[in-house]
């Protein structure tokens, strides 16, 4: 599905991503974890098509169509999903004429005829209740005057509303407490299928007591540098980062 | 009720008082080229307007070098080839039906000129006065004539004087004790005429005590208008306990220059919303002077000004406070494109009687493009002790992170940036209460955003 190799990215000049190589394939969860500094939400707003990063080598295709020639919208249009770590407050744009417009959208690209008003209002209910968000909240303009909680709690929802077939989470466990963690997670594991896939960046393995990753990978200095499956992030866990700094820290670039 | 307007027909003759302006600049020379003048039929309209005629033939047409103007240079656009003239044009019904309101008064003025054949007043209620100066005479146009000139006689604009020096008719509307309109009176303003026209459209608003009124005033351009500056002045009087909700919205080609000038007077308890939607229009300037003379009276004044191209838009506003416990609320928004330039100066003046005043400024523009720029200039003048006063104005481009999230989620960059500014807009355009005007407007908005 994902197919990332020797990704390199900067920003400012500063080379940040320095070779990144992975592959997701359908049903698979994968957890990138790291020390702070070391490329993770770089990696994140690469996938989904930030400007303000530049790509200086490397491939990233999605389903086999080469992700770097196409525009933030049209990754999200073919299937991609970035929940963010600090999503932004947009004061005015309601969460429900945002979503309407962003699944006409998609649909439009993907050749579907927009979205029957009743049958929005269906889906919006359904997944409302899938991640056990207030009616409320997603009433409300996106994200303004949100708590931490309430946000990421968004990002959730919406990513239930449009149905990507890979997101990437970056660090939505951040600044959760344990009930919101619960609920964000439980979200993640009803929408986990056969079909999806899910990167979630973490810095630590907290969410991933809830969320069962198939891979862990470690991000350090903008490279993968050790991969493995749960145990991995158990014995981040128990050890902390500074082993994995002290064994690649002397890596030549 | 009948709604009719008189023609005057012949040209006026300078005589007398008027003599002695014939030969003075630019003023003399307009004044002998109107036909008709409101002083025509009163005399002490015509004493007021002779003096205006004088003092404006001292200050001359603004331009740079007054500090008020010095970024509305008017000189580059009015100059003193350009003709002095009444309202005369016909124009066809097909060219209104769109511009008609449902479940308002419409009353369409060409220029300066009321047409009550294109006009629909069914809905206006016994009791109301609405129409042109001349209407109705017996009873309404005394009232007009003491008012005229009291909400801006103390004014030294120079374009406030030419108006009033120039003045041939305009709108009228006299809302009487307690009675409360609840059908809104729009007035399309059709800006249209020969190449190198000035137009002094002269209009106003009494609004008695505990009366409410809604007024919607839409200025359009019509047919193939070049180079017609309309020096357009409105006087609106909020008495005690009254309620005025006044939206402007102008909506001109770029042939037409506009100047709008506008004297509120607010008395004890009264309220008013004034919101000033600016969306086309090589060159627009709007003066919005409100003075608040009574205790617990509250003023809104807003403004949105969606500028592309050349276009140019320039409000100013002046907020006095001259009785204790009074608020004022101002908003001013811009979305300025391409090369276009915005201009926003406000200002607060606090008397010292006007003590526990709560008054609020603030300005926010959005720059689209490159080369587009924005002046803007908060003040406050604070002579009482006792006061809540603040402003706040920033400017900036669209948030790069918003736009971001919003592309992230498949809207493409120029939708995102659409609905960032949309939302931007909505602030402005949600204080407009009146829900078939605020829809009108808000699509308005959508098709400049494209």
């Amino acid at each position: 599905m994902l197919e990332i190799k020797d990704l390199k990215a900067s920003v400012d000049g500063k080379q940040i991503l320095k070779g990144v190589n992975l592959t997701v394939n359908k049903g698979e969860v994968h957890a990138i974890m790291g020390p702070n500094g070391s490329g993770k939400s770089t990696f994140a707003s690469v996938i989904a098509g930030r400007e303000d990063y530049s790509v200086d080598g490397g491939s990233l295709t999605f389903n086999g169509k080469d992700m770097l020639e196409l525009s933030a919208d049209e990754r999200a249009k073919e299937g991609l999903f970035l929940a963010f770590q600090y999503p932004v407050e947009i004061p005015g744009v309601s969460t429900i004429n945002f979503l309407k417009t962003a699944i006409a959208e998609i649909r439009q690209y993907r050749g579907f005829p927009p979205l029957e008003a009743k049958d929005f209002l269906k889906m919006m209910k359904e997944k409302q209740k899938l991640v056990e968000i207030e009616a409320n909240l997603t009433g409300r303009a996106v994200n303004e005057g949100f708590s931490g909680g309430e946000k990421k709690r968004n990002e959730i929802f919406q990513m239930a509303m449009l149905e990507p077939s890979l997101a990437i989470l970056d660090e939505t466990d951040s600044g959760l407490d344990i009930d919101a963690l619960r609920i964000v997670a439980g979200g993640v594991n009803k929408l986990r299928s056969g079909e999806n896939a899910f990167i979630l960046i973490t810095h630590y393995q907290r969410l991933l007591e809830y969320i069962t990753p198939d891979f862990v990978h470690v991000l350090y200095n903008g490279r993968i540098v050790k991969s493995g499956t749960r145990e991995l992030a158990l014995e981040l866990e128990r050890k902390g980062y500074d082993w994995i700094k002290e064994e690649f820290s002397e890596m030549p670039v | 009720m009948a709604l009719t307007s008189e023609k005057s027909g012949k040209k006026r003759t300078v005589a007398g008082e008027d003599e002695l302006f014939k030969n003075s600049g630019v003023a003399g020379k307009w004044l002998g080229e109107i036909e008709q003048r409101l002083g025509d039929t009163n005399p002490l309209i015509k004493h007021i307007q002779n003096n205006a005629a004088k003092e404006f033939a001292r200050t001359g047409l603004p331009g740079r070098r007054d500090e008020d103007y010095k970024y509305t240079n008017i000189r580059q656009y009015l100059q003193e080839d350009f003709v002095a003239r009444n309202g005369q044009e016909n124009i066809s019904v097909e060219l209104i039906k769109p511009l008609l309101l449902n479940n308002s008064v419409n009353l369409v003025f060409i220029n300066d000129k009321y047409v009550p054949g294109l006009s629909v007043t069914e809905n206006l209620p016994e009791g109301i006065a609405a129409g042109d100066f001349y209407f109705n005479k017996d009873r309404v146009h005394d009232k007009a004539a003491q008012h005229f000139n009291k909400a801006a006689g103390e004014s030294k604009n120079p374009m406030a004087l030419l108006n009033t020096a120039l003045a041939g008719n305009g709108f009228y509307i006299f809302v009487p004790k307690n009675f409360i309109l609840d059908v809104p009176v729009h007035i399309i303003h059709i800006i249209t005429g020969e190449v190198k026209s000035l137009y002094n459209p002269r209009n106003l608003v009494y609004l008695e005590e505990n009366s409410q009124l809604t007024l919607i005033e839409s200025y359009h351009t019509v047919g193939d208008c070049k180079q017609v500056f309309t020096n357009s002045l409105t006087e609106l009087f909020v008495e005690d306990n009254a309620v005025l909700e006044n939206y402007i919205l102008q909506d001109e080609g770029a042939g037409s220059y506009h100047s709008d000038s506008r004297f509120l007077s607010i008395g004890r308890g009264g309220k008013s919303n004034c919101v000033t939607v600016s969306l086309n229009g090589i060159i627009l300037r709007n003066d919005s002077n409100v003075l608040i003379h009574g205790e617990h009276a509250e003023a809104h004044l807003n403004g949105l000004f969606l500028l592309k191209g050349n276009d140019h838009t320039d409000n100013h506003t002046l907020v006095e406070h001259l009785a204790p416990n009074c608020s004022s609320k101002e908003l001013y928004k811009g979305i300025i494109g391409d090369s276009a330039t915005g201009v926003f100066n406000g200002k607060i003046y606090v008397h010292p009687e006007a003590q526990k005043t709560d008054a609020y400024q603030s300005n926010k523009n959005v720059l689209t493009g490159d080369k587009a720029t924005i002046d803007t200039k908060p003040q406050l003048e604070i002579y009482a002790d006792d006061v809540r006063c603040s402003h706040g104005t920033s400017t900036g481009k669209l948030n790069e992170e918003a736009l971001f999230y919003l592309q992230s989620r498949g809207l493409n960059k120029q939708l995102a940036k659409k609905v960032l500014l949309q939302a931007f807009a909505k602030e402005v355009s949600n204080t407009i209460k009146n829900e078939a005007f605020r829809t009108f407007i808000e699509k308005k908005i959508q098709e400049k955003l494209i």
